[in-house]
């Protein structure tokens, strides 16, 4: 094999590490993730029925970490992950699992502006 | 921050009202937001008559700043004292009780909105919304917007076991600091107690909030209740001093 050769398949292997670290980290954080939200994070949300508003009953019927971040989006409006982890301190990717909880369980909606998601209520 | 009760009559206006008015007096501004849509009252005690009511805020007729009127050069208050009246019309209720749970969700937005835009627009030291009794939707809307919530009650055994529940499924559950004011407590009631303050104590123990205040019952303030701002009016008299200390504890919460 040739010098050339051997040159492209080292920098192939090394791209290849670097992206088995990306994933590893990204792993790691995930149970961390797990960790703080005390194994709420990745596990199935409670049920709710189907068509119910996102109103103060709907809302005191919710679980507490998931009453925290529709409360605070209720309050922000229209918000990102970001702008949520900010109101209630809590890490962004938390969040960003709760509101998509909350979407799974359509009491809140979701929508892509350029490279951000927003979340709302809709009213 | 918002008063509430289980029952009705338990006094959240006559307190929400001179409470608001002795902050004003003291120099602060003050918001006080007529969220009893049920049973409005603060425009009969102010006597006023708004271009724009709450009612059509939250239908989106108007700003929430749009609602307020300013009291504080009528009874020349250092602070200003602004009021959000809520429409006493037969209609104005009729149309509030047929609301649909769509709805209610745009009114906690809009209530949750109206706050920020309030502090921002007309920096007020304090908001305080005076509620409709029980679990009414509006209620519920206004704690939610709260970061503090009194709890005004009288000591019978009804008060006492529907306040628990309240406490525990509503107070609770939106994570509002919360605080018991007693009033109307007959003397004789806190004299079995053994005294004011382990009178206090016991219902602090029952409910499971700390006492913000107790107000004994006085017959002149059922007759007056409606017509004079004690704090301003009769800042000597002892529901006036009762209300300073229940000021001052909810400044240190």
């Amino acid at each position: 094999m040739s010098s050339k050769a051997d040159a492209a398949i080292i920098d192939l292997l090394r791209k290849l590490n670097r992206n088995v670290e990306i994933v590893s980290r990204k792993l790691e954080r995930l149970i961390e993730v797990e960790r703080s939200a005390g194994g709420h994070a990745l596990r199935p949300s409670v049920s709710v029925p189907e068509n119910m508003p996102l109103d103060v009953t709907t809302l005191l019927g919710l679980p507490d970490h998931l009453r925290k971040s529709a409360l605070a989006l209720a309050s922000l409006g229209e918000a990102t992950a970001t702008d949520l982890s900010k109101e209630t301190s809590r890490v962004r990717a938390v969040e960003s699992d709760y509101l998509n909880q909350l979407v799974a369980m359509s009491l809140v909606k979701k929508k892509r502006k350029g490279r951000d998601v927003y979340f709302y209520i809709e009213s | 921050m918002a008063f509430h009760s289980y029952k009705g009559g338990t006094g959240k206006t006559s307190l929400v009202v001179n409470l608001g008015a002795l902050f004003a007096k003291q120099g602060a501004n003050v918001c006080l937001l007529d969220y009893d849509f049920r049973a409005p009252s603060l425009n009969v005690l102010f006597k006023a008559k708004p271009q724009y009511w709450l009612n059509d805020y939250l239908e989106g007729k108007c700003e929430i700043v749009d609602t307020l009127v300013d009291q504080s050069a009528r009874f020349k208050l250092p602070g200003k004292l602004w009021v959000g009246f809520s429409n006493p019309s037969l209609e104005a209720l009729k149309d509030i009780m047929g609301k649909d749970r769509k709805w209610e969700v745009k009114a906690l937005t809009k209530t949750l909105a109206g706050k920020k835009e309030i502090i921002k627009d007309k920096q007020v030291d304090y908001l305080i919304y005076d509620t409709s009794p029980g679990a009414q939707y509006s209620s519920i809307n206004a704690l939610a917007g709260a970061d503090l919530v009194s709890l005004v009650m009288k000591a019978d055994e009804f008060d006492l076991e529907g306040t628990k529940e309240l406490s525990k499924g509503v107070y609770e559950a939106l994570g509002r600091k919360s605080g018991i004011v007693l009033n109307k407590i007959p003397l004789e009631q806190i004299a079995a107690g053994g005294g004011a303050e382990s009178f206090g104590k016991q219902i602090e123990s029952d409910v499971g909030l700390p006492l913000v205040g107790l107000i004994p019952c006085m017959c002149e303030l059922m007759a007056m209740g409606g017509k004079t701002i004690y704090t301003i009016e009769k800042p000597d008299h002892t529901f006036s001093k009762s209300i300073g200390q229940i000021a001052e504890k909810l400044k240190k919460m």
